[in-house]
């Protein structure tokens, strides 16, 4: 069947009467052209030409006003005017041009400008989109060589803390409302106080930042007030790595690992790929990992954990391991390689600590050093950051008999002002030595270890003086809240965590009027704020002789050219050791049922807890959990069994004597007997997001554990007493080869093997019913995931939600199944044993991501059921959704074989989504206000509608929405390549010249967009991998997007290691891939 | 006047008809008992029934309005489950409308003269069953304001309809069977309608029946324009019969969903379909046979006949379930044999089982004549007819649906009061029709049930007939 029009096939007539003739136009001479399609001159204009006027108005001209005419358009009016038109709703708005015009801006054109997101690690580079002054998304700096354009999620959600409609927005003194010139008067009475003191009995309390600029500046307070404390305070803090490299190497050093270099990599519970990453970690693992030819040069990692992580579901070999006897397992390594190495260091390490802990598998171990020491110089021992500071000491002494400092770990000299710790101001406080505290962001009311009890003790300084994005915990026993500027309202720096320099530029002025750390730090070290103080320390990086021009380059280009930290004179100084290593404790015993250890992890979605009131991240599932609006204990199988508890019951643990009440999940893959409760979550002073939401770990961890606690008890207290959201409710592929995957050696053999794995070996070629328009742009779209280098961290899902104006739905809308997210990270858990029926009953088993988005099918099945035509195909291969035209029957999305498609249930943009119902019809008391329908309010608020991209409709309800490819991007590339190509030029776009944005947020490049016709782009050079695969290929949908399989790279000595690298089962439930078949018949033809 | 064959006697006298309407009674006592209906004061009970029936109406349409104004949310349905208890009612009134027009399009065609006492009723359910399934695909969309977009208008955006898509033809297959069946239970009313207007005794309701009753006289020529235009109706609508609930079954069989891509559906459907209809005949004719005191018209032959057809199509609906499970099996494809497994043994075994049992086992009653004579078990088994019917579709498009291709996206699928409650409205919403039907317009086609009498036959001489109970015997 040929494509043919609709009213074409059924022989209607065009609607036009007549035909419209345009006056001939003078081709000579100068040619004006009306638009741009007049100008590209194609056959749709001529014809638009032709028609010029609209249906009915040429109809009237024409035939005159008829009296059936006349009495059609009355008849019409009167019903529209009557009927139509009155009904109408038209927003009231207003337009108020700029008295003065804005440099560089063109209205409804984006404007980019670096900056970058502060954090403790370092700053993210980052490149702000802008509209008419209000930035709407993020994006990482591509051209700062330690980044690759992607971000982490916390930077792709920051923006919507701009926007937050819960941040402070007024100075408070006492509770009240106070004026911005109120606490510039208390500040200035303080200045002159503590110039009298000498700044006696003053504390500044801050976050771990890499600032320059704050940190010359906290060094002129500390030169003006020398009696004044510094503090730092991170609740996720390095300070035991600190220590042990202070003691090891000498005052400021820093270590940064390099992944480039690395062959082989262990580590020991650290979430390097996680919650610990750094952009440039994650960007160069996927460097080692990616396998672009037969993966000789691919990475190996072996990771030690007491729950899945992002950096666990990566490894090659994975062992679950309590964290409590992580240091145990330390030792154990270390004694392999020393002796392997006979390293003497390592050898007086081993001898200094008698073994610990209970018995590991010893082949593990073996095998692992014996890799590790096979590949001298390109090795690497990692450990989490909230270790002891003694087992960060074993395991630096291993990395330096395995000869990493200088190779694989860079020894840097990293300049810094000396601070000192909470526990410091804790019994500064308790010795009544502190008399005015200013607190600079943090959260320490929450997030302080619980035995210092600072809740307390800050109630009883006097002067507590409170910088905050938002009013909580802390805020309410201050004596004063100063709202925070947000850092995209305000100037500052930060160092890379590399430290290149990068600027941070406001891209609007505060909308509350908001201070910045600096610019309160400034007042008190009575230095000049703002840009002068950039532009101040941007000099000692500068080594321009034009200033001016550098600058220009600074801000242009987001970073300060080879500011790089330098590497350090000092090295690894084995005589400390002794020292730190006396500081083990006594080694906990072995965990068991009677003593069950407890870990407090950073929450992938929240943080320390500073995310809790960003609702895209509340709604984000966990990556490994898939929990939503919550966090939960998570155990494993044999632990819930033995403590007889179930998904959802609610538990009161006690440790250390302190008691918390949580609800508890089966994690496949947790260390028995070890719990793990994310920090972050149970916050009591929090806006309408956060409110609510998960249990808070902070009440049980005090300062001598700041990362796990032994001997804690479990109490059921209510079975299935907490409803725990989950966007992905099934673990198991059910033995369906979603996810392929095969070792490197497999690979070699057979390198297609991902073609013929499960049914694909077997499915005979498929005809097309239907035949379609013709896909004959000059780009046709297409994306490649690569499985191999995906971590699933989630960075794409944030940052499509910022692209596309993705609404959250909170977590009741979540748990009937009605999460708007576009592209979504599909978590399975799979095992050689067979998945089938029992993935739970799988203790040990791999952990896969996929993300899944619309696939464009050529062979699109949602486009043949809608029955308005409301979702149809591009010329370019874009499966396009209508919305204007969608009436919502949902048969796209019952037909979608992915289940990508969304549906807008409620008014999820136009109705309050956090707010409850308080009072009224029974039964609607505590349900989300979308139940009222037309009673709830209508609109968005004003604060949340400026996040808004303005290039991408914001949906209503009743409509489908799905992934688009980022359309709006695709089409502004096309605009802009129009314009430069004029008459009759090539209307191709440039190679790699769009990219979408969950593209462009993964660090891990493991998401690759553009154009499949065109041989050169990246995306068609992936397709021509052998491990290239389509999804569901039986259905004959063709898809657009394609995955690339996943290698491991296993160590065929150690255990278990016939299991790695083979989840997929074939049709006949064998292990192994399919043998080799030839070319012809294991390329279906798909290309 | 021929001499009847001397073999046909021979056969009638050996094997004697049996009576359509028993115990002998006249044409005059056929108009004023099923007139009478009409024209009496309405029961106590009827005025009770109505009642709860129009409360259920107007709190099911209640219902469809919050819907209208709040969104499809306030509904169960989620992704992946798209559809729900939506399509479920939708195709389950749908199938109901079967009956009607099969009894008196198909039956009409084959001269089975025992469908003239219910054909009108079961006409008339067929209507207001197909009002109640149009309801659905109606409010089911999320923006039923532009619900016009489903109907082929030419407009200037030169955007038209998918005819591609199943629901489009559904769109066409259910409007042309709705209007079709409207003509036909129309036409047959004409000369009943004349014969309410001539008994009529107020004049309002003589001039509401005349005007309804398009001036007929029962005039010759009138008769024969009637019959002519009745068996062209009839040749009309019997195609409909099939087509509409294949069509209907079109929406999942051509789609990808494993459990809904299979061949066997447009048949298994139509089936089903009849099987369904014929229940809730039954259903509503039982306690309206006693009620009224139809039992001379509406006979144990009648309910006999039904019985058997329940019999029949209940056992195609149950071969169907077995060749659907073989041809997954056989099939060898995975995701299809996951899902008739699923369907069974998944988290929702207890509606298929529901449905088994209620489609398949429960019909093999029938094979007892005692059973098919026996109102309590009759009734009892068509409502079990009627439920297995719903948790068919229930089973179909939820269990389908809830898990496909990618177990990622399975999902449970929970209905919230609203969902309850919409379908207990369109089941108010047919009652209350039913009861405002059986009250203002005859329920039994009085002219047609003439034409079947001893009496109507041109060849007819009283003869002493023999008692009805003794006939009975005879025949035993």
């Amino acid at each position: 069947m040929e494509y043919r029009p609709a009213a074409e096939l059924l022989g209607l007539p065009p609607v036009m009467k007549t035909v419209f003739r345009h006056p001939p136009e003078d081709l000579s001479g100068k040619r004006y052209w009306r638009s741009l399609e007049e100008l590209a001159d194609t056959p749709e204009f001529r014809s638009w030409l032709e028609r010029e006027l609209p249906a009915g108005a040429a109809e009237l001209e024409l035939d005159g006003v008829s009296r059936r005419n006349f009495l059609r358009l009355m008849g019409a009016s009167m019903a529209l005017a009557g009927i139509g038109l009155s009904g109408c709703r038209r927003p009231e708005a207003y337009i108020v041009p700029y008295t003065k015009s804005v440099e560089w801006l063109v209205p409804g054109k984006a404007v980019l400008y670096t900056t970058s997101m502060p954090g403790p690690k370092g700053g993210v580079p980052l490149i702000a989109t802008t509209f008419e002054g209000r930035p709407t998304k993020l994006e990482g700096n591509p051209l700062v060589p330690s980044s690759n354009g992607g971000t982490d999620l916390f930077a792709q959600a920051s923006v919507l803390d701009l926007y937050d409609p819960g941040r402070a927005r007024t100075f408070i003194r006492d509770g009240e409302e106070a004026g911005a010139q109120q606490f510039d008067a208390y500040l200035a009475s303080v200045a002159k106080d503590l110039e009298a003191t000498k700044g006696a009995g003053f504390a500044i309390l801050m976050e771990e930042q890499v600032s320059p600029t704050r940190d010359r500046f906290l060094r002129k307070v500390k030169e003006r007030f020398p009696e004044s404390g510094l503090y730092t305070y991170n609740p996720l803090g390095f300070e035991e790595h600190d220590l042990a490299v202070a003691a090891l190497f000498g005052p400021d050093i820093a270590l940064r690992a390099d992944f480039e270099v690395a062959d082989v990599i262990v580590s020991l519970d650290s979430d390097f790929l996680g919650i610990e990453q750094t952009v440039q970690s994650v960007r160069d693992f996927s460097r080692r990992r990616r396998v672009h030819g037969l993966g000789q040069d691919m990475n190996r990692l072996y990771a030690v954990e007491n729950r899945y992580t992002i950096t666990g579901g990566m490894a090659d070999h994975r062992f679950r391991c309590a964290a409590s006897q992580i240091p145990a397992f330390a030792v154990k390594l270390a004694k392999e390689v020393a002796a392997s190495t006979n390293d003497r260091v390592l050898n007086a390490v081993v001898a200094q600590l008698k073994d610990r802990g209970t018995p590991f598998d010893q082949v593990w171990i073996k095998e692992c050093a014996a890799d590790l020491v096979a590949r001298k110089g390109k090795n690497l021992v990692l450990l989490g950051d909230r270790f002891p500071a003694w087992v960060h000491g074993v395991v630096l002494a291993t990395n330096n008999a395995l000869g990493a400092f200088g190779s694989t770990l860079r020894v840097l000299s990293v300049p810094r002002v000396k601070t000192s710790s909470l526990r410091d101001l804790v019994a500064d406080t308790k010795a009544r030595a502190i008399k005015r505290l200013f607190i600079f962001g943090g959260n320490p009311v929450y997030a302080a270890p619980a035995d210092f009890e600072w809740g307390e003790l800050q109630r009883a300084i006097p002067e507590v003086v409170r910088l905050g994005y938002w009013f909580d915990e802390t805020s309410s026993p201050s004596k004063w809240h100063v709202p925070e500027a947000h850092y995209l309202e305000s100037w500052g720096d930060q160092r890379a965590p590399d430290g290149t320099y990068l600027p941070i530029q406001p891209m609007i002025l505060p909308l509350f009027g908001g201070l910045s750390q600096l610019d309160l730090l400034a007042k008190l070290a009575g230095l000049p704020a703002g840009v002068e103080a950039i532009r101040e320390t941007f000099k000692t990086f500068n080594q321009e002789s034009d200033f001016e021009s550098a600058w220009t380059r600074f801000l242009r280009q987001g970073f300060a050219e080879s500011s790089s930290y330098q590497a350090a004179k000092a090295e690894f100084n084995p005589n400390a050791l002794p020292d730190l290593l006396k500081t083990a404790g006594p080694p906990p015993g072995p965990v068991s049922p009677g003593a069950i250890e407890i870990v407090f992890p950073a929450d992938y979605k929240i943080y320390d807890g500073r995310y809790a009131n960003n609702g895209w991240l509340q709604e984000l599932p966990d990556p490994i959990t898939k929990i939503t609006w919550d966090n939960a204990i998570s155990l494993s199988k044999s632990t819930a069994k033995s403590l007889q508890l179930q998904d959802g019951d609610l538990v009161e643990i006690a440790v250390n004597g302190r008691k918390l009440q949580a609800a508890v999940m089966i994690a496949p893959g947790h260390a028995d007997y070890s719990l793990s409760l994310p920090l972050g979550y149970g916050r009591w002073v929090v806006g309408k997001v956060g409110q609510g939401t998960g249990f808070n770990a902070y009440a049980l961890r005090t300062s001598d554990s700041p990362y796990f606690a032994t001997g804690a008890t479990v109490n059921l207290i209510q079975k299935n007493g907490h409803r725990l959201v989950q966007t992905q409710n099934h673990y198991s592929m059910e033995g369906r080869a979603l996810v392929r995957e095969a070792t490197v050696d497999e690979f070699k053999k057979n390198p297609a093997f991902a073609k013929t794995v499960w049914m694909d070996a077997e499915i005979p070629p498929n005809v097309s019913l239907y035949s379609h328009p013709p896909l004959n742009a000059p780009n046709q779209w297409g994306m490649v995931v690569d499985l191999n280098t995906c971590i699933g961290c989630a960075a794409c899902v944030i940052a499509c939600q910022a692209e596309n104006n993705i609404p959250i739905v909170g977590k009741d809308q979540v748990d009937r199944g009605r999460e708007m997210h576009w592209i979504r990270v599909d978590r399975y858990f799979a095992s050689a044993e067979g998945d089938k029926n029992n993935p739970h009953l799988e203790e040990d088993p791999e952990m896969v991501m996929e993300p899944m988005m619309c696939q464009h099918c050529e062979n699109a099945p949602c486009e043949t059921v809608c029955p308005v035509n409301a979702t149809v195909h591009s010329e370019d291969g874009l499966n396009v959704m209508v919305y204007n035209r969608c009436i919502g029957t949902r048969y796209c999305s019952n037909n979608c074989p992915f289940k990508v498609r969304r549906f807008n249930f409620f008014s999820y943009n136009d109705r309050p989504v956090m707010d409850r119902v308080e009072k009224g019809l029974p039964g609607f008391q505590g349900k989300q206000q979308l139940y009222l329908g037309p009673l709830a309010p209508w609109g968005m608020d004003e604060l949340s509608k400026m996040q808004k991209n303005p290039n991408v409709s914001v949906r209503i309800r009743g409509v489908m929405e799905k992934c688009t490819y980022c359309l709006q991007r695709i089409e502004t590339a096309k605009i802009s390549q129009r314009v430069k190509a004029g008459v009759k030029g090539d209307l191709s776009l440039p190679t790699d010249s769009v990219k979408t944005a969950c593209q462009q947020a993964c660090p891990a490049e493991a998401i690759v967009f553009g154009d499949i016709k065109d041989p050169k782009s990246k995306v068609s050079q992936l397709r021509t991998l052998p491990q290239n695969y389509h999804l569901l290929e039986y259905l004959n949908i063709q898809t657009r997007t394609t995955y690339l399989a996943r290698i491991r790279n296993p160590n065929p000595k150690m255990p278990g290691a016939a299991r790695v690298g083979n989840i997929n089962v074939d049709e006949h439930g064998d292990q192994r891939h399919s043998a080799p078949r030839a070319e012809s018949e294991m390329d279906g033809g798909n290309a | 006047m021929a001499e009847p064959d001397a073999s046909t006697v021979a056969f009638e006298e050996r094997m004697p008809r049996r009576p359509l309407v028993l115990n002998n009674h006249s044409m005059a006592w056929i108009s004023d008992r099923i007139a009478g209906i009409v024209q009496n004061k309405a029961p106590l009970w009827w005025w009770i029934t109505i009642s709860i029936t129009g409360s259920f109406a107007a709190f099911g349409t209640f219902c469809m309005l919050y819907l209208l104004f709040t969104g499809v949310g306030v509904w169960g349905n989620n992704v992946p489950v798209g559809w729900a208890w939506d399509i479920t009612n939708f195709v389950f009134w749908i199938g109901i409308g079967h009956a009607g027009t099969l009894i008196s399009a198909i039956l009409h065609l084959c001269r089975q003269k025992w469908r003239t006492s219910i054909n009108r009723a079961a006409e008339a359910m067929t209507l207001f069953a197909v009002i109640c399934a149009a309801i659905f695909p109606g409010i089911h969309v999320g923006r039923m304001w532009m619900a016009w977009f489903l109907a082929p208008i030419p407009n200037p955006n030169w955007i038209w309809p998918n005819f591609r898509s199943p629901l489009m033809w559904d769109v066409f297959a259910v409007s042309t069977y709705f209007t079709v069946s409207v003509l036909f239970w129309y036409l047959g009313l004409v000369p009943d309608l004349a014969t309410m207007r001539d008994r009529a005794k107020v004049k309002v309701s003589r001039i509401v029946y005349g005007i309804l009753a398009f001036g007929w006289r029962g005039g010759n020529r009138q008769w024969r324009h009637y019959e002519m235009a009745y068996l062209i109706l009839a040749g009309i609508s019997t195609p409909l019969v099939l087509s509409v609930h294949s069509t209907v079954s079109f929406d999942f069989a051509t789609s990808v969903v494993p459990g809904w891509h299979t061949t066997i559906f447009p048949p298994y459907f139509v089936a089903g379909a009849i099987f369904g209809g014929f229940a809730m005949v039954l259903t509503l004719m039982l306690p309206a046979r006693s009620l009224y005191k139809l039992q001379d018209v509406f006979t144990w032959d009648h309910i006999d006949v039904m019985c058997k057809l329940l019999l029949l199509t209940g056992s195609i609906v149950g071969y169907a379930y077995c060749m659907e499970f073989f041809v997954a099996f056989y099939g060898a494809n995975p995701f299809e044999r996951f899902a008739f497994l699923n369907r069974y043994f998944g988290p929702y075994w207890w509606a298929s089982w529901t449905m088994f049992t209620c489609n398949v086992i429960m019909p093999q009653l029938f094979w007892v004549r005692a059973f098919r004579r026996n109102w309590a078990i009759v009734f009892f088994v068509s409502m079990c007819a009627n439920a297995g019917m719903w948790f068919e579709r229930f089973v179909i498009f939820v269990i389908s649906l809830h898990r496909d291709f990618l177990p990622s996206a399975w999902r449970m699928y929970y209905p919230t009061w609203v969902d309850v409650f919409t379908f207990i409205g369109t089941i108010g919403i047919f009652l209350t029709l039913f009861l405002l039907f059986i009250r203002f317009l005859p329920m039994v086609a009085m002219s047609e049930v003439k034409g079947v009498l001893p009496e109507a036959d041109p060849h007819y001489h009283p003869r002493t007939e023999p008692e009805s109970e003794s006939r009975e015997e005879a025949h035993a």
